[in-house]
């Protein structure tokens, strides 16, 4: 009896020892952080595919591989949106085993970069010889964070509006966008009236990035989500922008819908306000001719949006160099050209659209030649810190103005909340870290 | 599947299925319910089965209608045109036999693992006599408090220091823990008569032969019903095979299909519904089978009390 005794506890010791043991083993592989993580001589490549583009990625990976034998690349499903993607990478993270090259939306490269989990590129931009100034300004400028840039510019849109021609004839207006949102506003009766009492425009709702869309409308009226890291949204001018929202809902003009794209797409409203990315489908699924317009100025009245692409700080220099050799392969200017025209991004380099191959594709699809004008008019600015830096901010945002328009709260009460709420994450989350 | 362990004990190891018959006269009760509240329950089953086959019945027909029909306001009831082709675009769009093969070989083995693991320990839990068993025993409960999401860094972290990332073994050995099966079997065994037990060590069984001759097959329906339970996790598992699963070789496919939802731009619900179904029909047939089995031993249990 005895001897069974003894022998089960000792059983149960070793156990418990071993595990121990390997818990501790696995947390020294994951903290040699000093000189980086060697990696097993792949580069990683972990994308979710925006835009439905995994089979183009593996091409341009094939040619990479082509040109470079000696440094081979692994495409890794990092889930369905930018989201999961972060979920993947931030276990990496605690765990151990980074990637080389992680996709990075406008809502997550910069939570990356503030607690130093991606790297800093403009030494590596040097070293590597890779010629930064030749992205579009914008696009670039949208990754910079004291003086430095931790992203490069890949599946990238901009906010955009599309208009069901047929029904712009049948309401007497011209075959172009409203200029300012107070233009919209008169024309959206005879919209409602020409769709038989459905909406005249068409916005996905809080969980479907309304906060973006959004974002340009306040700009027209002098409002903004934040100045820097102060929150503005008690400004009386956003307050004015989130009213005129509100009272364009209430008013029929403006349905709020989680998917927007399939309300305009079946004919559920003569306007939409979406992302360049919903070009290519909806090019394809929309059954009546439609044009693509800037969203009303006064300029800027748009965003730019979308992801890039970021290095893990925690790996070797050396893997560093050729991530950021790769990164600029994958969206050098044949590339992204490429990548533009089959997926409804915007090219990221300057002057891309006097390319050859870019300019007959843009003849034949004056549609996706609205994005790329509207960025270089000017119509479009980088985000407010409130809604792509303040934790959760986004999210907050778009819930605050489901608040105004589906739960018909009042504006002034819920942006006074959400000015309290991102000054709160404010001081608790990024402040003690700039 | 708690009730199973208030069955009175059964005698016969081996259940009769032609008995299963039986305990159907129970229902020619002298104190049958009254009308009113006879059409209260079919009121009350008519709710039920809308509210578990509306959705299910949307699936289907979603999965055979084109893009323009889902999105049809008023919604219809019938797919019209109907769009088989959702199938074969599912299908050849992503790499769908190949998640299907990774998605069996973890259900598989997971079954397999978790199934042995939670008998095996559970016999122990039950008829073997040590220090701390109690204890011990507790400890596997505390464990089923504890969600999987709070242990996934540091499994996380185990596996990538093996290197065994984008593994089938990565993917499974975290998952290959079973407090539940253990928690679940222990109890049933212990419901069992320990005449039958002592009776067979007094004809000179062994500790193994007595689990497998004896106990086991006093045990199926209790087995079964932790099996369909193992397999069904198994299957829609999703957190943890997508921080493993790197590409098609491993991924499962709840992971594998999501690779059908666009991230901007517009989802086609057409196909995605298309893989939804042919995801959930291996474990119907499954579940069809299994439920058999099952059924056969709680009936018996019921007759041989």
């Amino acid at each position: 009896m005895i001897g069974r005794r003894g022998f089960l506890a000792l059983a149960g010791l070793s156990a418990a020892a071993a595990t121990v043991g390997l818990s501790a083993c696995a947390g020294g592989t994951g903290s040699t952080a000093g000189d980086g993580q060697k990696g097993n001589g792949t580069l990683q490549f972990w994308s979710n595919h925006p835009g439905s583009s995994k089979a183009l990625e593996e091409q341009l990976i094939a040619e990479w591989t082509k040109q470079h034998p000696d440094v081979p690349v692994q495409l890794v499903d990092g889930g369905s949106s930018y989201e999961d993607l972060a979920t993947k990478f931030n276990a990496a993270l605690a765990g151990g085993d980074l990637p080389d090259v992680i996709v990075a939306s406008d809502v997550t490269w910069f939570n990356f970069a503030l607690n130093q989990a991606t790297a800093p590129l403009d030494d590596l931009w040097k070293e590597a010889g890779v010629d930064a100034n030749s992205y579009v300004d914008t696009l670039r400028e949208d990754y910079a964070f004291g003086g430095k840039h931790y992203g490069m510019p890949y599946s990238r849109s901009t906010t955009l509006m599309y208009w069901n021609s047929d029904v712009l004839a049948q309401a007497g207006l011209e075959k172009r966008g409203p200029q300012t949102w107070q233009e919209f506003a008169d024309w959206a009766p005879k919209l409602v009236q020409a769709m038989g009492g459905k909406p005249a425009l068409v916005i996905p709702d809080g969980s479907n990035y309304l906060d973006w869309y959004f974002q340009g409308m306040i700009w027209t009226f002098g409002g903004k989500y934040s100045n820097e890291w102060t929150p503005t949204f008690n400004d009386p001018k956003s307050i004015e922008a989130g009213k005129f929202l509100q009272d364009q809902y209430k008013a029929g003009h403006i349905g709020i819908e989680k998917d927007a794209n399939n309300t305009f797409g079946i004919g559920g409203a003569a306007g939409l306000l979406q992302s360049t990315g919903s070009l290519t489908g909806l090019t394809k699924a929309a059954k009546f001719p439609f044009i693509t317009t800037y969203l009303p100025g006064p300029k800027p009245g748009a965003t730019t949006g979308g992801a890039g692409l970021a290095v893990p700080n925690g790996i070797s220099h050396e893997r560093k160099i050729n991530a950021v050799k790769f990164i600029d392969f994958l969206t050098n200017m044949q590339n992204t050209i490429t990548f533009s025209q089959g997926t409804g991004y915007v090219p990221v380099r300057k002057g891309a659209e006097n390319e050859a191959a870019m300019k007959t594709y843009l003849e034949q699809n004056p549609n996706a030649f609205t994005a790329i004008k509207q960025m270089a008019d000017g119509n479009t600015a980088p985000q407010d810190y409130a809604r792509v830096f303040v934790p959760g901010g986004g999210k907050r945002i778009g819930g605050g103005l489901d608040k105004i328009t589906l739960g018909g709260e009042d504006v002034a009460t819920v942006f006074a909340s959400m000015q309290q709420e991102t000054q709160q994450s404010y001081d608790r989350d990024i402040k003690p870290l700039l | 599947m708690a009730q199973q362990t208030d069955v009175p004990p059964q005698t016969d190891p081996a259940p009769a299925p032609e008995k299963a018959e039986i305990p159907r006269r129970k229902h020619r009760d002298p104190n049958e319910a009254g009308l009113g509240v006879k059409i209260l329950g079919y009121v009350a089953l008519l709710i039920v089965v809308a509210m578990v086959m509306v959705p299910l019945y949307f699936i289907l027909i979603t999965s055979l209608k084109t893009h323009p029909d889902i999105y049809s306001d008023p919604i219809t009831w019938w797919p019209n045109p109907f769009a088989p082709g959702n199938y074969s675009y599912a299908v050849s769009q992503v790499n769908f036999v190949g998640f299907l093969r990774n998605s069996v070989i973890i259900t598989g083995g997971l079954t397999v693992f978790k199934v042995a693991l939670g008998v095996i320990s559970a016999y122990a839990f039950a008829y073997l006599r040590f220090p701390g068993r109690g204890l011990l025993f507790l400890l596997v409960i505390a464990a089923l408090m504890v969600p999987d999401q709070i242990t996934i860094i540091s499994n996380y972290a185990l596996v990538a220091g093996w290197g065994w990332r984008n593994t089938f073994q990565g993917i499974m050995l975290p998952l290959a823990g079973t407090a539940f099966g253990t928690f679940l079997m222990r109890n049933h065994f212990l419901s069992l008569p320990r005449e039958i037990l002592e009776a067979a060590r007094l004809d000179g069984t062994g500790f193994g032969r007595t689990l497998f001759r004896v106990v086991l097959p006093m045990s199926w329906p209790t087995i079964v019903a932790f099996t369909l339970i193992t397999i069904v996790t198994e299957w829609n598992q999703y957190l943890w095979p997508f921080l493993i699963a790197d590409t098609d070789r491993v991924a499962p496919l709840p992971v594998g299909l999501t690779q059908l939802q666009q991230n901007e731009g517009l989802t086609n619900w057409g196909p995605v519904m298309a893989a939804t179904v042919l995801t959930a029909i291996p474990i119907l047939i499954v579940f069809l089978l299994l439920q058999k089995q099952m059924i056969k031993g709680l009936t018996a249990g019921a007759v041989k009390g």
